[in-house]
């Protein structure tokens, strides 16, 4: 266990490994062309480990146990002479180590004569110990050169300093050498990359160079300090906080590269001029390729393009194959072969405003380009790209036309202008041949679109889709971010219906959206919406991807990305039915989320055009063709000729930053191969839902909620008591998630997790039920810069489900705590059904900021009253105060606590609770944790009005008030070296505790009062969830992966 | 972000501007004094990295009071890496403390006259990796208490910062080997959301036939890796105590601009900016833009949105140390 913790470590930091040159194993294995071997040395803090690499098998093998060094090692490398396999390991202390790989012992120790601390090393080793050089990035910023192997003198004997580089007026973080050029380069917290001259270094009797080294470049560029520099021939690599890759030539940034989703660039590897691998503090790794270029078209037309639309009528590429673009003229022009040519050039009235949009049809065996263009005025011209003059003329209303959409069909298309008033007019547009190679267009006229009220009325995306006896179906995307389900009347089998349905638009009938899905992209808008393998995708303005799916007529939001909308209820059964076979789809449409192109455009542009990778214009390789300024501009594709820029992401963290908080729901699978899933939360703002089985580790990501605008430090779950199962018994978990943090914002959600039998895994759905942000009001006010912004995070949330008579809900209003660092404490309801999330009561009894809140549930038998909970909340001032819960219809005023007393000498970090009947009320046990490091358990005695009343009716309290008494208080002054971090209750009277010193601690809480039962060591900052059946408690590691652990 | 955000998020870090006080830690050493009473008696005392200031200030103020009871001369001398403008009777030294040859430069300036107090405020320049920090961190503050054993007076009081993470009980013990009295106390000014804490080691008593030797410190940062697995009542752990008054302001609560209704807030500029910040050539580049950019732009403009848009107010104006 320890052993794979401090792995974990290692990986965490990205420690470099070293890779070395085959070097035979003691088993006398040596390597031979077929199998190859490597040992490779991992280090990370104080430790250093060999594993080895089975290239053939892919295969890592750990050799030995884990050598713990006496100070952390800040480089080790392999020495490469004949002989037992040497390492040669660089301490923190400007100390060098000599390693005997085979036994683990060190053989040399050597000081430098500076004896002082440094942030970076560089260890250039040759055949022996006699051969290396060290070269020290100190806390003084100077590098510092010198031989550890020096002649003369043992260990005791300290090595003079060989070099000095000075100029960096920071410390410094990172070394590079390159042995060809003679050149040094550092990278330090002053913000710069420094290169110097340096000469041959290291190699055959350890040379140190030129004796007066000099500093050849002075490297500034990066917006913050720089982790990470190397040297390749001709270049300058560097990386640092601001997450930028810059790479440098002759003094100069030649290509910034940014990737990364948050947080900075930690480490870098270069192989010359081909690959850059970076892993950095959102624990990815990312692979880019040098950059690509753009190509600017140079437009020759009269006028600005202002829309660019694809015409490409073979599969060539894109300069051969065409694209059109509309001019604020009203010209549409045509670029093809490298060449542009006027196409078609309107009348006055398309002079100032024109949309365009165009359509492929295929006509006999051949591509036709049909291209149409709206106006300010209500006119569309649809015309063949090739043969304009056999274009003609619609009318939509009298208003200004929005947007134009095409939705393809057989030998034609589907024209949808989005006029004046919400009003989308529709036609089937037809192409045929005539005689002499003629081509003729036809339109007919369909029933328009009336689209919902708002500001901005108009469509920016719809997908038709036939379904059924019912008619097509359309789905629509519109400019107030909402989502709209059209349905037509399927008349195409008989003609006369079709014709007097034509009558009847004439005179101007519209179809209503029989379901609408409002502003599920926000007011920003939708962008497009397209349908795959039974589900619709949309993507808006707000940079989410939506999926969902139509069930009946009205569209059901599912989603397994970004957000959610609630499905319909409609009958249980056929609800699962249908997901079971949806799950599938969305797999291959979601979850392999690759970055296929990125262009480095520089924002600002009007309208593009996209070719994307499937249509074979650059093989694996998409285009873009964007309008920027007037110019048209293209992205060339990577090629042995040209550089083209294509990062990609070996593997993605599952939060960008560290993982803040996490709940565990319970677990799904057949028995044989459980799964634990849990929630996490992150820096990044993201919600993860995760799947780990706890035999091999292995971490599945189930959904990524990114509903969030600030991070994510809380999670509360309420799970379905018992659990559901599947028709065959399999668990299956419902669970109501509310995420809180930052900018006070909460979210809700139902999760759906069940197990997919045809995938042997987990499956996840997601319904969002509802949003809620203390601050939208504050955001809307004016000078608000002058005023303190009111409760800028919520800290934590502890659920309270209504459980009534008949057990539990299936849609239950449920009730949370929270509490934040503006000493406030609130309480909320949670209407599943009504997609609400309602303030009932908030306090600022504590003063201070409030850290953490609990609730306590009365033993069942006393449930009498409506009453059903007591609260419990604690601030930075070790306070514990004790809440009863008023009912959800009583008064605003904010109620007083009941009980309040000291529990700690500083802030409480975590509340425990658990209640036990007693004679006559009960007993309440609240075990709390602070930053104190002490344990304190006070328990409590709780009457309920009706007793009180009964029996001492002399007391002055109000009769309707509950009574709490504390009737004892346990203290563990030193439970922890340092702050409590969680608790967690197993079972009443057993409890487990962790702490910022990494441990965990088990404790018994009885009548002879708190006993310590047991501890384990290096786990790091926990949050735990108990697994009350066997004395088994799965710890979530809070530092982006996730680890299981058995306490017992 | 106008310049007043900062005084809203960090009510110390206001205080401190209104006071005078070059950093907010000032309020930290306060309120150990208060619970300890660090200062009384005290005439000659060593602050280890000590920019930019604030400590020094607390200790400068605190023992001319004192010298007007003792008539002793006072003595106070400053280390620290980074420059720090001069104060009134205080000696500076700018070196790295881990380094043998400022430790003896320290020591010089003790001999003969061993000192009463020893404070050490060191913490690494925050590199966002907790265990490099946290490493770093105790490094600091074993090399301080390495120069304690070699100019503190027998009985002196020695006040360290501490991160309380994972080799917290290693540090403990090896302070207990020199100290009987030796607590981890938490002033409220320090935030509790931080894991910093600060040691009050109190009633120096070297081992008998101890002879400090700075080549080759007793005090190694090897340890037993055992050491952290033992349980219950073998492992050091020192007492606890928070310092400063209860009603004293919560560090980790928002404050409004208008503390009472009296009296109208005005925006204090910093006592005393940093000299010579390392970042200080580059945001002076930065300023005048004349970082080194590539020509063309790259990728995708929203990528940058996580980039914080406040860096170039830490620059200058707000000084290194305020910021912790
Ligand atoms: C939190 S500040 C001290 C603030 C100071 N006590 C005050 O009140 O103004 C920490 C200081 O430790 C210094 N420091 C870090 N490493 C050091 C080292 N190795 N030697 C000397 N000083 C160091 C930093 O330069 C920084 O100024």
């Amino acid at each position: 266990m320890c052993v794979c913790l401090s792995v974990s470590k290692i990986t965490q930091k990205a420690s470099v490994l070293n890779l070395s040159p085959v070097v035979p194993g003691p088993s006398g294995l040596t390597p031979s062309t077929e199998s190859t071997v490597y040992d490779l040395v991992v280090f990370g803090g104080k430790a250093v480990r060999l594993v080895r690499l089975h290239v053939d098998q892919q295969h890592l093998e750990a050799r030995g146990p884990l050598v713990e060094l006496q100070d952390w090692a800040l480089d080790v490398r392999w020495l490469s002479g004949d002989g037992p396999p040497l390492l040669c390991v660089a301490l923190a202390h400007n100390r060098a180590l000599l390693l005997d790989a085979n036994t683990r012992t060190p053989l040399f120790q050597r000081s430098c004569v500076e004896g002082c601390l440094l942030y970076s090393t560089l260890l250039l080793v040759h055949q022996s110990w006699a051969d290396t050089v060290l070269v020290g990035g100190t806390v003084f910023n100077q590098l510092v050169l010198w031989k550890p192997g020096e002649e003369g003198g043992g260990s005791e004997h300290k090595a003079p300093v060989q070099r000095r580089l000075l100029g960096h007026s920071g410390v410094i973080f990172s070394v590079s050498y390159l042995q060809d050029e003679g050149c040094l380069a550092s990278a330090s917290d002053d913000r710069s990359v420094r290169v110097w001259g340096v000469g041959a270094l290291g190699g055959p009797g350890g040379s140190c160079g030129d004796p007066d080294p000099v500093c050849l470049r002075v490297l500034y560029g990066h917006q913050a300090r720089v982790f990470s520099v190397r040297l390749a021939p001709g270049q300058v690599f560097s990386a640092g906080e601001d997450g930028a890759c810059l790479v440098w030539d002759g003094g100069r940034v030649i290509r910034t590269l940014k990737g990364h989703r948050a947080g900075g660039v930690r480490a870098l590897a270069v192989r010359v001029r081909v690959w850059r691998v970076e892993a950095n503090d959102d624990r990815m790794g990312k692979v880019e390729e040098t950059a690509e270029k753009l190509t600017d078209l140079k437009f020759s037309g009269d006028g600005v393009p202002k829309v660019v639309c694809p015409a490409d009528e073979d599969d060539s590429d894109w300069s051969q194959s065409g694209f059109v673009v509309c001019t604020d003229l009203g010209s549409v022009y045509r670029y093809r072969n490298g060449l542009w040519g006027l196409v078609w050039r309107g009348p006055s009235d398309f002079q100032s405003y024109c949309v365009m949009e165009t359509v492929s049809v295929r006509v006999k065996s051949s591509w036709v380009q049909i291209c149409a263009v709206g106006n300010l005025s209500g006119s569309v011209f649809v015309f063949p790209v090739s043969h304009p003059q056999s274009g003609i003329l619609l009318n939509a209303g009298s208003g200004k036309i929005h947007s134009i959409i095409w939705q393809k069909d057989e030998g034609g298309g589907f024209l949808l202008a989005s006029g004046a008033e919400g009003r989308v007019h529709r036609w089937c547009v037809q192409v045929t041949s005539g005689e002499s190679c003629h081509l003729v267009l036809s339109a007919l006229p369909l029933p328009g679109f009336l689209l919902p009220l708002c500001v901005k009325r108009w469509l920016t995306g719809a997908v038709r889709v036939r379904s059924g006896p019912q008619g097509a179906l359309w789905v629509c995307g519109d400019r107030r971010g909402s989502l709209l389900l059209f349905q037509e009347k399927d008349e195409s089998n008989t003609d006369d219906e079709e014709k007097e349905r034509m009558e009847v638009t004439k005179g101007g009938l519209t179809l209503e959206p029989t379901s609408v899905l409002f502003g599920v992209h926000g007011k920003q808008g939708v962008t497009a919406v397209t349908a795959c393998a039974g589900l619709f995708y949309s993507t808006g303005r707000d940079g989410c991807v939506r999926v969902f799916r139509v069930r009946q007529t009205k569209p059901d939001h599912r989603e397994n990305k970004n957000s959610i909308l609630e499905p319909e209820t409609t009958e249980e059964e056929e609800e699962e039915e249908e997901e079971e076979g949806m799950m599938d789809n969305l797999d291959e449409g979601t979850f392999k989320q690759e970055r296929l192109l990125a262009v480095p455009c520089g924002g600002g542009h009007r309208s593009w055009t996209l070719w994307p990778s499937l249509k074979g214009v650059w093989p694996g390789y998409g285009a873009l063709v964007f309008i920027k300024q007037g110019a048209l501009m293209a992205s060339q594709p990577p090629g042995p000729t040209r550089t083209g820029t294509t990062g990609w992401t070996l593997r993605d963290g599952v939060h960008g930053r560290g993982v803040g908080c996490v709940r565990r729901l319970g677990r799904v699978g057949p028995p044989e191969g459980l799964w634990e899933v849990a929630v996490t939360g992150g820096e990044d703002t993201s919600v993860a839902v995760l799947a780990v089985r706890p035999d091999s580790g292995a971490v599945r990501v189930l959904a990524v909620l990114t509903d969030h605008i600030s991070s994510v430090r809380t999670l509360m779950a309420v799970t379905r008591p018992g659990g559901g199962a599947d028709g065959d018994g399999t668990p299956s978990l419902s669970a109501v998630l509310v995420s809180a943090g930052g900018r006070a914002q909460m979210q809700c959600y139902r999760l759906l997790i069940g197990w997919d039998r045809q995938r042997a895994a987990p499956s996840c759905q997601v319904i969002q039920v509802a949003r809620h942000r203390l601050d939208e009001q504050w955001e809307r006010k004016r000078d608000r810069h002058k005023m303190v912004k009111m409760d800028p995070e919520t800290r934590q949330v502890q659920g309270l489900s209504n459980r009534n008579s008949s057990g539990w809900t299936r849609r239950p209003v449920c009730r949370c705590f929270s509490v934040s660092f503006f000493s406030c404490c609130r309480l909320f309801s949670i209407c599943e059904t009504k997609h609400r999330i309602d303030l009932l009561w908030e306090s600022f009894h504590h003063q201070r900021c409030v850290l953490s809140v609990a609730t306590s549930e009365r033993p069942r038998r006393l449930c009498v009253s409506s009453r059903v909970l007591l609260l419990f909340s604690a601030s930075t001032d070790g306070q514990v105060s004790v809440w009863d819960l008023p009912p959800p219809s009583s008064s605003q005023t904010p109620p007083l606590p009941c009980l309040s007393f000291p529990a700690h000498q500083s802030g409480v970090n975590a509340l425990a609770v658990w209640t036990e009947e007693d004679e006559g009320g009960c007993l309440v046990t609240v075990a709390s944790g602070g930053d104190d490091g002490q344990l304190t358990v006070s328990v409590m005695r709780v009457q309920f009005p009706h007793e009180a009343s009964r029996g001492t009716s002399s007391t002055s309290e109000p009769l309707n008030r509950i009574q709490v008494r504390l009737r004892s208080q346990a203290r563990v002054p030193l439970a922890h070296a340092a702050p409590l971090t969680a608790l967690q209750t197993v079972r009443p009277g057993l409890l487990v505790s962790t702490s910022s010193d990494q441990r965990v601690c088990l404790w018994r809480v009885g009548g002879t009062g708190v006993v310590h039962r047991g501890a384990c060591t290096g786990v790091k900052h926990t949050v735990c969830g108990p697994e009350p059946d066997h004395l088994r408690v799965w710890f979530w590691s809070v530092g982006g992966i996730c680890e299981a652990q058995k306490l017992h | 972000m106008g310049r007043s955000s900062k005084d809203k998020r960090d009510i110390y870090y206001r205080l401190a501007k209104e006071e005078g006080w070059r950093a907010r830690s000032a309020f930290k050493l306060l309120q150990l004094d208060h619970e300890f009473n660090l200062f009384t008696g005290v005439n000659r005392a060593v602050d280890l990295c000590a920019a930019p200031g604030s400590w020094s200030q607390v200790l400068s103020r605190e023992e001319k009071v004192e010298k007007g009871e003792g008539g002793e001369e006072v003595k106070i001398v400053a280390v620290d890496l980074q420059a720090m403008a001069p104060l009134p009777g205080v000696t500076q030294i700018q070196g790295d403390i881990t380094k043998v040859s400022t430790a003896q430069e320290i020591i010089r300036h003790f001999e003969g006259q061993p000192a009463d107090l020893v404070v050490c405020d060191g913490a690494p320049d925050v590199t966002g990796l907790h265990d490099v920090d946290e490493y770093i961190q105790a490094q600091l503050l074993l090399a301080a208490l390495n120069i304690t054993t070699h100019v503190l007076k027998p009985g002196g009081t020695f006040v360290a910062k501490i991160f309380r993470g994972k080799d917290v009980t290693l540090l403990y013990s090896q302070l207990k080997i020199f100290f009987s009295g030796v607590t981890c106390a938490k002033p409220r000014s320090s935030r509790n959301s931080s894991i910093e804490a600060f040691v009050v080691c109190q009633n120096y008593q070297p081992p008998e036939g101890y002879v400090p030797n700075m080549s080759n410190p007793l005090l190694d940062h090897s340890y037993d890796v055992d050491f952290n697995q033992l349980e219950g009542p073998n492992r050091v752990i020192v007492p606890f105590l928070a310092c400063g008054d209860l009603s004293a302001f919560d560090s980790d609560r928002t404050y409004p601009l208008q503390l009472d209704a009296g009296k109208q807030y005005q925006y204090t500029p910093p006592t005393q900016p940093p000299i010579h910040p390392p970042y200080q050539q580059a945001c002076h580049l930065r300023k005048n833009n004349l970082l080194s950019r590539e020509d063309a732009p790259t990728d995708c403009p929203n990528q940058s949105r996580d980039q914080d848009p406040s860096a170039d107010n830490i620059c200058l104006n707000d000084s290194h140390c305020l910021r912790s």
